[in-house]
């Protein structure tokens, strides 16, 4: 369908939606709300996956992109985490080095990942489909399931057209929705669907056709491993999953599995998650780029991973009862360990003190640290917490961070940061560098 | 080895392609066109913001180039900041560019790569590209130990 057509369609759509909020009345609630509210319950479930999102995100921003061959990096700049069309056409694979990939797409244009403006541009994807669904899923960050509400007057194969048309139209990305009768089934259909595609499909026969052509790897977790398992019993289609014997299921790959079956059989058992569950961990870390034995460096990073944690820590609410710090070398060693804390906390200084023993036991001189995890467990919500006796006094502290907060947002993050840190300016200067994927907040999967 | 840049072909003017040949570096890989400006060409030459238009300038000078300029195509920017090549009262300026190349590696530029601007002895200007130290990021992208410095960005 052609731009002109696409935006045609989409108005008419926001018309349609528009007029029906009229026709309702209804003064005093939110537009949004009431139009909602009047339309027929459903029990399908939609599922809505941008295509090839990160590269087309970096698009919305940078129309030159558009038709070529685009691979975007990670944060080393060694691997290609997403690629469009064009290039996965070219034989490039998501995780491919990025020397591998320029010979075999020399026309390839590679881009640097911008985590923080792929966030806003899901967030305007997740705020844009609650203009047609009351119960939205935010589960990753391109990717959201959904209560699939017929548009007045339309079917659901046509509201998820529109919703499909309406998005590139706001936000300019090409997304891909699928319904059905369950969150598998939902997802499976999408999957089929792709690129650009619009597909509801609530007969039996019309899923059975689908789940036919479909290996069972193709469904959210079935891996190598357990699709071995099923097919030493001669399941290897999705198709074979669900006329197989449930009680042969839940025997071979668990509850898991049953649900699976459920869900393939058109039984909706996983329930929509419109808010994040609580955590029982946070984390923060990952790669620190060039491995180093430079002892200040690394410690450098880990005060780096704790004020990134202590974020995650303020905007969730809850406080950490223990610290654990696992560090990893390039020669594959490991060495973590885990400080439980006095009593639950946020405060910097707390937290600090505790990584700094427990950083004492994980060095190893010497080694070259390659990798970093920081993770607060034992969450706990500040109502719930058992003071401690001996903890240093509060107000000092709880002011200083308060400061600390405020500068950070009106100046920009990490303006105001801990001095340890000052062995990474290298890393600060770098605007990028500064947002990764597990600071984006509220998605359900990883 | 930094090796070029590429543009869009809408941000170079008609009135440029043509006084100077620009249709046949253009290259398709998909979306609009683009025109490359390598260091391979036979005529090497860079798009410059320059005396406030957009003017196409010689890319630095071949070795077989006799002439008091360097005969290079890039220059330190820790030189051009040490007063380096102040005797020949250099003009910093903006090379455009959507793209640009390393080592077989296109990469997207923002907005541009700085660049210093010199006259030879026939009062015409000449272009080199301004390069630091790789960031650590881009030594990965490219393998290069050096890289451009880019207008507003880091890489």
């Amino acid at each position: 369908m052609s731009q002109e057509g696409v935006e045609s369609q989409a108005t008419t759509i926001l018309e349609s939606v528009i007029v029906y909020k009229l026709c309702c009345g209804g003064r005093g609630l939110p537009a949004r709300g009431l139009a909602l509210a009047a339309m027929p319950p459903t029990k399908a479930i939609g599922h809505l996956d941008a295509d090839c999102f990160y590269v087309s995100a970096e698009r919305v921003r940078d129309g030159f992109l558009k038709g070529k061959p685009v691979g975007v990096l990670g944060n080393q700049g060694a691997c290609v985490i997403a690629k469009s069309y064009e290039m996965k056409a070219a034989g490039v694979k998501t995780g491919e080095p990025i020397w591998e990939a320029i010979q075999k797409c020399p026309d390839g244009i590679y881009v640097k990942r911008d985590f923080r403006w792929y966030e806003v541009l899901s967030q305007r994807l997740l705020d844009a489909m609650h203009h047609f669904s009351p119960e939205v899923e935010y589960y990753s960050i391109d990717e959201f399931f959904f209560r699939a509400v017929p548009l007045p007057g339309r079917t659901l194969q046509q509201t998820a057209e529109a919703m499909r048309d309406h998005l590139l139209h706001t936000v300019g990305v090409p997304v891909t929705v699928g319904i059905g009768r369950s969150k598998t089934l939902a997802k499976l259909i999408s999957d089929t669907a792709k690129p650009f595609g619009a597909l509801a499909l609530l007969e039996r026969e019309d899923e059975r056709r689908l789940l036919r052509r479909m290996p069972v790897t193709e469904i959210s977790g079935i891996a190598a491993r357990r699709a071995a398992t099923l097919a030493a019993y001669g399941i290897r289609t999705c198709l074979e999953l669900a006329d197989a014997q449930r009680s042969l299921v839940t025997q071979v790959i668990t509850a898991t599995g049953e649900a699976i079956w459920w869900e393939l059989n058109g039984e909706p058992i996983t329930p929509l998650h419109t808010q994040r569950p609580p955590h029982k961990m946070l984390s923060r870390g990952g790669s620190i780029g060039k491995a180093t034995a430079d002892r200040q460096r690394v410690w450098g990073f880990v005060v780096r991973n704790l004020e990134r944690l202590i974020e995650g820590l303020e905007f969730h609410r809850v406080w950490a009862g223990a610290l654990t710090l696992l560090l990893q070398y390039d020669d594959g060693l490991e060495s973590g360990v885990q400080e439980e804390l006095l009593t639950p906390t946020m405060r910097f200084d707390l937290l600090l003190d505790a990584l700094k023993r427990g950083f004492e036991r994980v060095w190893l001189p010497g080694l070259r640290v390659s990798r970093m995890h920081l993770i607060a467990s034992q969450l706990r919500r500040p109502g719930f917490v058992q003071r401690g006796l001996f903890e240093p006094p509060e107000e000092p502290a709880r002011r200083l961070a308060q400061l600390k907060r405020e500068i950070n947002e009106q100046l920009g993050r990490f303006a105001l940061r801990s001095g340890a840190t000052l062995t990474l300016n290298d890393i600060y200067r770098d605007q990028e560098q500064g947002y990764d994927i597990c600071d984006i907040r509220g998605k359900i999967c990883f | 080895m930094f090796a070029g840049v590429a543009l869009a072909f809408s941000q170079i003017p008609t009135y440029l392609i043509e006084r100077h040949g620009l249709n046949r570096r253009i290259y398709h890989r998909g979306g609009e066109d683009e025109i490359q400006f390598l260091l391979g060409d036979r005529e090497r030459v860079l798009p410059v913001w320059f005396e406030g238009q957009l003017q196409i300038l010689p890319w630095g000078l071949p070795r077989s180039y006799r002439s008091t300029l360097p005969s290079t195509a890039w220059t330190w920017r820790s030189t051009v900041e040490e007063g380096g090549w102040n005797a020949l009262e250099p003009q910093l300026v903006c090379i455009p560019a959507r793209m640009g190349l390393d080592r077989g590696v296109w990469f997207r530029i923002r907005e541009g790569v700085r660049g210093l601007v010199v006259h030879d002895e026939s009062g015409q200007p000449v272009v080199y590209v301004l390069v630091e130290p790789a960031t650590h990021y881009y030594r990965i992208m490219t393998r290069s130990d050096w890289m451009p410095c880019l207008v507003g960005e880091a890489i």
